[in-house]
């Protein structure tokens, strides 16, 4: 594959980031998240605006119509920007999930215009999260039964807030009745719909926290480039910027790890799933790697609550955990590696 | 077989706090400890007068001074079934384990008639006045000022402290200050005592990243105390500063120890019954905390061995340094072994317990002296290596 992203997907991605630097900052975030709701639909419609809604939703259905290759950097950016789950179930998995139903146009027709012009949220539960984010505000929930998908309102479920650790979250405990009304996928065509959905959710948290890792390393550096200790900025002492330069290495290493895995699921590679397991282990690493060394070099200041990086971390921990944590995602690459006559070597393993 | 006396001496503390840690003070149970000092601090300070009307209270000191005056293995023994038992994070452990023990040296026969009572007794709290804004790792560099009034002879003190734990809980702070406004670095500072209740002193709570507060601002502006309330001579702050946090790596480390045993209990207990025990990489990091844990003990008795004279061998400096970072990786392996739970909040006690394991140990890399702090230490004092290059005004 070639890493080279196309000068369109940069020159996006550079837009959005410009937008966001403006639109999302920390304390700005802070505010939204202190409420109730915890989403802003002032700042929902401005991100329709800038065309985020619309990014996946096919063409005919008044989408944009790009790819899994096209959302990884604009997910780097979400998660650099610390944009809650909200945005990125609705745009990414739940289209991916309409879109690929077989047939029911009636529902794609109901639906995805409605999510491309940023009127619509969803939310979607999948069996390997304990709970499902965002239901509450949510006009539509998908969710995961024996492989069938059901569609329901929030009005036909009991849903029960549970708090997290990461402030940005909304996360609901759901009870549900499924019935022939609420199925709208049988399971044979569901489980591969989910599988689906699985690897876009890990890969979408997997560039999050590559974004995460990013932020919360711009946070340590200009700490330690502001803070002065022993008469001069604490960043000039080998042992505090060696923390920084450990996370920059990290963090490199990391990125082209994801993008194979975007290629990969928008080229329906069959070893897509193993990549994009690859990819949250190795965001995930760089993750806690740079909220760890970020937290050093912030001395105790990182240990309060006014300081921005623990916003970042809570979100980069909550993250890792979702859509698969390290143990599930280890597991699924170990057994391609470790599989029955799994070729290892230098032609097999390396492509 | 005939029970020896340290033996009985075991018996006898196990005893006493099974027939006392109950009833109301039942709650306080594992609770209180680093990170959690916040918890039922009113309750904890009753404990802290049940534990000196059992006679339990700074049971190092000599008896002259109001302690019990046990050997280093009857105080090894004291903490560890202390711990054992879930006693609560002392509130008076700063008093007892600290500034008790620095007047005791180099306190006046005054000094030590004034505060020591309160401190064996349980019932006057203090705090540490250390740290400022611009004084963390660079603790040299304290800026506030104590000046002498002329007509009271008192000390008049303006400036601020900072991560002041339990400010808001104790009645007495010991400050170091300028005292000569013409020094710099560890030169010109004066070791002093100041009540927090008067009006001079604003406390001011900060939220830590778990919500919670248990460090604080304290604001100096024109704060009181009086002529005596120093300790050592005008000029002599650094060195006392310095001898007191030699008494901070002491015997209680052990007691600290067998409350980290019981949180790699709840560990264990959590990924038992979630099932993250039948992962091999989850074993492994079990295995390797438990590991851990021991070389942590048998330093730690070795280093007490190596105390009885006062003076403290080198591995005393590479304690904070070793058990920080196993501590704060404990938290993380607490983590993974909650799995997708782990970022969602309960109403399970163990979980809710874990979590904050983890947030809080993100802090102890942190907190009494970094670990950049502990390795120049290390290099410098014990290895004998040449300084870091400091900074010196007129050059750079």
């Amino acid at each position: 594959m070639d890493f080279t992203f196309e000068d369109q997907q940069t020159a996006f991605r550079d837009a959005i980031r410009r937008f966001l630097m403006t639109e999302a900052a920390p304390e700005h975030l802070r505010e939204i998240w202190e409420t109730k709701s915890g989403r802003s639909t002032e700042l929902r419609s401005k991100l329709a605006d800038q065309g985020l809604t619309a990014l996946s939703v096919p063409e005919e259905f008044g989408g944009i119509g790009l790819s899994d290759l096209d959302w990884v950097l604009v997910q780097q950016e979400l998660g650099y920007y610390a944009i809650p789950d909200s945005l990125s179930d609705t745009a990414y998995l739940a289209v991916y999930l309409l879109t690929n139903m077989p047939a029911d146009v009636a529902l794609k027709r109901e639906w995805l215009p409605r999510i491309a012009s940023g009127k619509a949220r969803v939310a979607v539960g999948h069996p390997v999260n304990p709970l499902v984010a965002d239901a509450e505000l949510a006009d539509l929930l998908l969710l995961w039964h024996q492989d069938e998908v059901h569609a329901l309102t929030p009005a036909q479920a009991r849903l029960t807030f549970n708090p997290s650790i990461d402030m940005s979250r909304r996360l609901y405990r759901i009870e549900w009745t499924p019935s022939d009304k609420t199925r709208i996928c049988p399971a044979n065509a569901g489980r591969g719909l989910w599988e689906g959905v699985l690897d876009r959710a890990a890969l979408a948290a997997a560039s999050q926290l590559l974004g995460l890792a990013h932020r919360m390393l711009d946070l340590g550096i200009d700490h330690s480039a502001q803070r002065k200790q022993f008469g001069k900025p604490i960043g000039s002492f080998q042992a505090v910027k060696h923390h920084l330069a450990d996370v920059a290495v990290k963090i490199e290493f990391a990125e082209p790890v994801v993008h194979r895995a975007a290629y990969s699921l928008a080229r329906g590679h069959a070893l897509a799933p193993v990549h994009v397991s690859h990819a949250k282990l190795a965001a995930g690493e760089a993750a806690w790697l740079s909220a760890r060394k970020s937290i050093q070099v912030h001395g105790a200041m990182g240990y309060t609550w006014e300081a921005d990086l623990q916003m970042f971390m809570k979100r980069a921990w909550a993250l890792d955990a979702s859509w698969g944590n390290r143990a599930f995602h280890k597991a699924r690459v170990a057994r391609f590696v470790l599989g029955n006559g799994a070729a290892l070597g230098p032609d097999a393993t390396f492509n | 077989m005939k029970m020896s006396d340290d033996e009985i001496f075991r018996l006898e503390v196990a005893r006493w706090l099974r027939a006392h840690l109950r009833g109301e003070f039942e709650c306080l149970r594992h609770r209180g400890g680093p990170g959690d000092e916040d918890a039922h601090p009113e309750l904890r300070k009753r404990w802290e007068r049940e534990l000196a009307r059992g006679g339990w209270t700074c049971v190092g000191w000599p008896r002259e001074h109001g302690g019990r005056g046990l050997s280093i293995a009857q105080q090894v023994i004291f903490h560890e079934e202390y711990a054992r038992a879930g006693g609560p994070g002392r509130m008076g452990h700063i008093g007892e384990g600290l500034i008790g023990p620095t007047l005791i040296a180099y306190g006046t026969e005054a000094q030590k008639r004034r505060f020591l009572p309160g401190i064996v007794a349980g019932t006057e709290f203090w705090c540490q006045g250390y740290s400022e804004p611009n004084a963390g790792s660079d603790l040299a560099n304290v800026q506030t000022r104590a000046r002498r009034d002329p007509a009271t002879g008192e000390w008049v003190l303006h400036g601020q402290k900072v991560w002041t734990s339990l400010a808001h809980e104790s009645q007495w702070i010991f400050v170091v200050a300028r005292s000569d406004p013409e020094s710099k670095g560890n030169r010109g500072l004066s070791f002093l005592l100041v009540p927090l209740d008067q009006p001079g002193i604003a406390i001011r709570p900060i939220k830590q990243l778990t919500g919670t507060a248990e460090f604080n601002e304290v604001f100096f502006d024109g704060a009181r105390t009086a002529a005596e309330n120093i300790v050592g001579q005008p000029g002599e702050g650094w060195a006392i500063a310095m001898a007191l946090l030699g008494f901070e790596r002491g015997v209680s480390t052990l007691g600290q120890q067998m409350h980290f045993a019981h949180e790699l209990d709840l560990v264990c207990e959590m990924a038992r019954v979630n099932g993250a025990a039948s992962d091999p990489a989850i074993r492994a990091r079990i295995a390797q905390a438990w590991i851990g844990l021991k070389v942590m003990r048998y330093n730690a008795l070795r280093m007490l061995a190596g105390a009885q004279d006062g003076h403290l061998r080198r591995e005393a400096m590479m304690y904070k340094y070793y058990w920080s970072n196993w501590h704060r990786e404990l938290g993380k392996l607490a983590m993974d072994v909650l799995g997708p739970d782990g970022d969602v909040v309960s109403d399970d006690p163990t979980r809710t317990r874990l979590q904050q394991l983890f947030l809080f140990t993100r802090a102890d890399t942190i907190y009494a002296g970094t670990n950049e702090i502990q390795l120049n230490i290390i290099a410098e004092r014990a290895l004998g290596m040449p300084k870091e290059p400091r900074f010196e005004k007129g050059k750079s």
